[in-house]
């Protein structure tokens, strides 16, 4: 059941009322049938990994819960003795959890890449290829599972009891096609907490949603077809078309992935819950670093506090970061060890995309922009000191912005493509080859959309950075609306809606039902 | 603490580390700057400072890093 369903909106409407109208303490029972009957309509068989993931994580946390309880009823001399024997049980049991998940995470996603890789580079090796169908949301459920087990582990909270609440944490689903990747501590407790129907977050989650909407259906929907298209064409246009789609796929990319967790966090807000934010407008992101902590927030929270902490802190990063500091001294050794950890980072980021060589080219570009930025910093405050630039300069920070801009726009070539050969090509063909008359030949009107439609694609786009202008300046749409008068508040319901109806679902050759993200 | 402030400020020169209460909260340290932070601290205070220490509690302020510091000496 697609989120752009009619369908889906019945879904809605009908477990809304049931969550409000039956008794408070089985609402969250209605969360879990609602979250089962969603899941179960993507396929009946994918709802096994689901299981396997939902009993192992619970199991692991029940077990780490009970080794802590045992830890913590220790008396000093006892703690001495066994603290070392505890430790080990617990790693232990995060090693399974995390060895059973990320495994069938491994089989099901990258396996055949590497039966193919390994073909490749040893003749004869003859790996089978599985061609498994991946199960809808697996990496983001799994990714929140695990990090629940590690909590428990650290004993940041107590595991959770009842294996059903538990399960409805793993599949809530708003949250489980594309996340947001939820924290157990953050989510857990909202979605089995009593709810009286509650007007102001209906009304809020109606309109996120129909936010989330205007992005999908009236903008990313249209802009992706352009996109196939000249992506589908590979080298054959000129540099200056090949840059107008990558300009196209990032605005699709970004109205397609906010929009979808617009939709999610909207229809969570409907049911009284505050699912956490995945984007603070990206797009005025002073640097990639900046960037990646304003995009997919919850990945990068989720990769910063249990890959990147660990990794970095780990004795031989430490054994490292002496090392360097010893024999090369200066900045470079001071950070290199922080470095090394930040670049693996943005490699498993870009491996996490799939199962391609372009992504990890992608995690590549980004760590190598990332890293050496961070060991030019010193060099780039030296040079705005010569320079007499304030780091408050607002036009250092526009400078700043469009840089950004320009290393993202470069790193959509790698993801879009088909292949990373096929990226380079065109990238080599927008620098060697770019003539900006085509832009204005009518080249543009064959490309699958017609002036109505990229105009409208533009026209979109501006609206939303103008919304995220306001918002970055502190200012809160929905609230600051109420204050406005009655027509003012009807028009913001209306137009979009308008917008949504007329350009979104009355122009059904511009809707897909996928999201983008889905897949990863 | 004289120590502490001054592998705080050359880590993060241009902080008023004295008398901020915030620096996680309001953003002015971010991740590589703690991981940093504590590789310093580790070695100068002999300190075991273990993951899960990295909470921002224990960063929002020097006096907070102070007493993480304190608990974790060996």
């Amino acid at each position: 059941m697609s989120f752009t369903s009619p369908v889906f909106l019945g879904f809605i409407l009908f477990f809304l009322l049931v969550y409000y109208l039956l008794p408070r303490r089985l609402q969250w029972v209605v969360l879990l049938a609602a979250s089962c009957v969603f899941y179960i309509s993507g396929g009946i068989r994918m709802i096994a990994y689901l299981l396997i993931t939902t009993l192992s994580t619970y199991l692991a946390g029940r077990l780490l819960g009970w080794l802590n309880e045992k830890g913590a009823g220790l008396s000093q001399e006892d703690k001495k003795l066994l603290s070392g024997r505890l430790r080990t049980q617990k790693r232990l049991t995060v090693f399974f959890a995390a060895f059973l998940n990320f495994g069938m995470l491994y089989v099901l996603k990258y396996w055949d890449f590497t039966a193919h890789a390994l073909g490749r580079l040893i003749p004869g090796s003859n790996l089978p290829v599985l061609n498994l169908a991946i199960p809808l949301g697996i990496s983001f459920y799994i990714f929140q599972s695990i990090g629940y087990v590690v909590d428990v582990y650290r004993d940041k909270y107590q595991p959770e009891k009842n294996p059903f609440k538990f399960a409805l944490f793993v599949s809530f689903f708003p949250q489980i096609i594309q996340g947001p990747i939820s924290r157990f501590d953050q989510l857990a407790g909202q979605l089995t907490a009593l709810r009286e129907p509650n007007f102001d977050s209906i009304k809020y989650g109606i309109q996120l949603t129909m936010w989330g909407y205007f992005k999908k259906l009236v903008i990313a929907g249209r802009a992706g077809v352009l996109v196939d298209h000249v992506f589908n064409g590979g080298t054959k246009y000129d540099g200056s078309v090949i840059a107008f789609a990558v300009l196209f796929y990032c605005i699709q990319l970004y109205c397609d992935f906010s929009g979808g967790i617009d939709i999610s966090r909207g229809i969570a807000g409907m049911f009284g819950i505050d699912m956490t934010i995945n984007f603070r407008r990206p797009i005025f992101a002073v640097s990639l670093t900046d960037y990646w902590r304003r995009w997919h927030i919850s990945l990068g929270t989720w990769m910063k506090d249990y890959v990147f902490y660990p990794l970095a802190l780990s004795k031989p990063f430490g054994r490292l970061g002496k090392f360097t500091r010893k024999h090369i001294g200066g900045t470079v050794g001071k950070i290199f060890p922080t470095s090394l950890a930040t670049f693996i980072i943005y490699f498993i980021i870009g491996i996490w995309h799939g199962a391609n060589f372009r992504y990890i080219a992608f995690g590549f570009w980004n760590g190598i922009i990332i890293t050496s930025s961070l060991i030019l910093t010193g060099f780039y405050s030296g040079v705005r000191k010569r320079l007499g630039i304030s780091d408050q300069s607002r036009l250092l920070r526009v400078f700043r912005i469009l840089r950004t801009a320009f290393l993202v726009f470069i790193g959509r070539y790698i993801t879009r493509a088909p292949r990373l050969l096929t990226a380079l090509s065109m990238l080599g063909a927008t620098f060697l080859n770019f003539h900006p008359e085509r832009l204005f030949d009518g080249t543009l009107l064959t490309l699958g959309l017609d002036k109505g439609a990229i105009i409208t694609v533009l026209a979109g786009i501006v609206a939303v950075i103008y919304v995220e202008l306001l918002q970055e300046r502190g200012i809160e749409i929905r609230k600051s609306l109420e204050k406005r008068s009655f027509l003012v508040q009807w028009l913001a319901i209306l137009v979009p809606l308008t917008a949504i109806i007329l350009l979104g679902i009355l122009n059904q050759e511009y809707i897909s039902a996928e999201f983008i993200y889905a897949q990863f | 603490m004289d120590e502490l402030l001054r592998i705080l400020s050359e880590t993060c020169p241009g902080i008023d580390f004295e008398n901020e209460k915030a620096l996680i909260d309001d953003g002015l340290l971010d991740s590589f700057d703690i991981i940093t932070i504590v590789s310093e601290i580790m070695d100068v205070f002999s300190a075991e400072i273990s993951v899960e220490d990295l909470v921002p509690e224990n960063f929002n302020s020097v006096q907070a890093i102070w007493a993480l510091i304190e608990k974790r000496r060996n």
